[in-house]
């Protein structure tokens, strides 16, 4: 340290330039990413992991308990449950995205416009807000699909439908106090346009909080969505789709248990594997909610 | 808080109406003619003309919205396609089920709840209250179909100690019936309400009225009792109120698991069986009740808690 420069302790606290802060991970966040990674890889490539091939009938070997040959037992047409459950996992990563991507960018521009502008057209969203809270979710989600049929398919346009609404009331949440920020008032000073200000200064910054409810609401749209399948509203059989897997094997619970409890403890694991992401995530960046 | 129940029965009125719109968009939203939906597989022609002209389906949108709106003031949902009675008569029947199935989930759950919320409260970061946690993380993400079955298979078909499923004959028989679907609510009810529960009452802990009580030389499970479950006790009814769209949205699956003949049950039968007048009457039954229990819930909070009446 030359003699010129003031040592640490004469420079004022503020002008401390933090070295970057380490990212510490915790334990539940570290369990998180394991094991959404552990699905995603399934979702993949379940070809590389799946022992068998999940449709091949094996008449041999009809509703084998657990077993070295067959970790998780087999069907009751003789096909391997732990394959079933791999495959399946494809359906439901898909459900899990299908569900949410649609909302979230739906949901991200309607809420930044409506956040930017606010007047009449906070007053309507406001009203749609009420509306959407006072139906439960499910109920809502299952009359549309009722109506327009089951079907995975139906189950996208039903969820996004109604879910948008929550991403565009947390985005408009955050570009109210966002728009009144100085590098908003410099934007409109340089003369650039709204839409430069909004999607370009402003949605970058709110998008943070945007991610970490994303990674909850893929959690929900699991259970949503197997529990559809489990009704016979959502995926249709032959698709192996985990609800539709305990759903199959639900008649035969005193008999071949392992064919509904093992694909539910995958249900299980996923979600739960996605809401310690996205809690682990949310105490890492210190996001409120 | 009398005085504002008035203005809060008020605001009631554009939800009602809301909701209503809601259900007369819903129907419209089937493919092709309405009237041809509605009578499904006994469409004939002169059925049809009739079906349109007692309906209105034929008339302009806002005349049809608005004779919906008058039959749903006199009480009419329509008939059912599959029983040929009024809507409201199939609802009826079935509704008390779905009511105490509610009512008792709802006990189950703050009987788990919050005492579990307290240990956890009270030995916070100790191993007591990880394991909790851990225990309620993985049950927010357990469906209610799961628990259900799980519940079903173990407690049901292995252990025989509760029916597997139907309502029995007669009250009690019938209550015995509703246990097992009622505690799959409950818990499903209970990893919801316990996280933010924990935080309440270790927020209650440290308020300084808590600290004063203790001062005061109040034996600690009194001011337990009379100071940290009396304050947490506002927090639960919140929670509760908002959560009750998950509870009745879970109903409707836990009725199909445990063959419970409730409004839950009568939806998805309703829909498989394509009779949409059904389907629309539980969902506007299903939507009002939860602005009821808001209502309540709301009414019950500002009894409780006379500053937010200020």
């Amino acid at each position: 340290m030359s003699g010129a420069a003031p040592t640490l302790s004469e420079v004022p606290d503020e002008e401390v330039v933090p070295r970057r802060r380490r990212v510490k991970i915790s334990v539940p966040l570290a369990l998180g990413i394991v094991i959404t990674l552990f699905f995603l890889v399934c979702a993949v490539a379940p070809g590389l992991i799946a022992p068998y091939d999940p449709l091949a009938f094996d008449y041999n070997n009809l509703q084998v308990g657990p077993r070295w040959t067959h970790l998780l037992g087999t069907d009751n047409f003789g096909r391997d449950v732990l394959s079933r459950i791999i495959w399946a996992a494809q359906v439901d990563i898909q459900i899990a995205l299908f569900c949410t991507v649609p909302s979230l960018i739906i949901g991200t521009v309607i809420g930044a416009l409506v956040g930017y502008y606010g007047g009449i057209t906070d007053a309507i969203f406001g009203r749609l807000v009420d509306l959407v809270i006072t139906f439960p979710f499910m109920v809502l989600v299952i009359a549309i699909v009722a109506v327009l049929g089951p079907g995975l398919n139906n189950v996208y346009i039903a969820v996004t439908a109604v879910s948008w609404v929550f991403y565009a009331r947390l985005v408009r949440s955050e570009v109210m106090v966002l728009r009144q920020a100085d590098f908003a008032a410099a934007g409109r000073v340089m003369g650039y346009s709204d839409m430069r200000i909004i999607f370009r200064h402003l949605l970058p910054n709110a998008m943070i909080a945007v991610v970490v409810y994303w990674m909850t609401d893929m959690a929900l749209d699991i259970l949503l969505g197997s529990s559809l399948g489990y009704l016979g509203l959502g995926a249709q059989p032959p698709t192996a789709e985990w609800g539709v897997l305990v759903s199959d094997g639900k008649n035969f619970m005193d008999t071949a248990w392992w064919m509904s409890v093992f694909p539910g403890m995958a249900i299980v694991l996923c979600g739960t594997g996605l809401s310690l992401l996205g809690d682990g995530v949310a105490d890492l960046l210190a996001v409120k909610r | 808080m009398l005085a504002r129940l008035p203005g809060r029965l008020l605001q009631m009125i554009p939800t009602f109406i809301l909701i209503g719109v809601v259900v007369f968009v819903l129907i419209r939203l089937l493919p092709g003619n309405p009237a041809a939906a509605l009578l499904g597989i006994h469409a004939t022609p002169e059925a049809l003309a009739r079906i349109n002209a007692q309906l209105g389906f034929n008339r302009p949108i806002w005349v049809q919205f608005l004779l919906f709106v008058g039959r749903l003031l006199h009480g009419d949902l329509g008939i059912s396609v599959s029983e040929r009675i009024p809507v409201t008569e199939v609802i009826a029947r079935r509704l008390p089920v779905t009511l105490a199935l509610v009512v008792m989930a709802a006990a189950f759950a703050l009987i788990l709840a919050l005492p579990l919320a307290f240990v956890a409260a009270l030995r916070q970061n100790r191993a007591s209250d990880v394991a909790l946690r851990g225990v309620f993380q993985v049950g927010l993400s357990t469906p209610v179909f799961y628990i259900g079955l799980l519940m079903l298979g173990f407690l049901g078909a292995q252990l025989h100690w509760f029916p597997v499923g139907g309502i029995g004959s007669g009250f009690w028989s019938g209550l015995y019936h509703l246990i097992l679907p009622a505690l799959t609510l409950g818990v499903g009810l209970a990893a919801i309400l316990m996280r933010s529960l924990r935080s309440t009452v270790i927020g209650v802990l440290r308020a300084e009225y808590v600290e004063f009580a203790r001062a005061k030389g109040i034996a600690p499970w009194r001011v337990l009792t009379g100071h940290v479950l009396r304050n947490s006790l506002i927090t639960t009814l919140a929670l509760f109120g908002l959560n009750i769209g998950t509870l009745l949205g879970n109903t409707v699956i836990v009725e199909n698991v445990f063959a419970v003949p409730g409004i839950g049950g009568l939806l998805v039968e309703a829909i498989f069986g394509r009779d949409y007048p059904v389907v629309q009457g539980v969902t506007l039954v299903l939507a009002v009740m939860v602005s009821i229990v808001f209502l309540l819930t709301d009414i019950a909070e500002s009894w409780l808690d006379p500053r937010l009446n200020s």
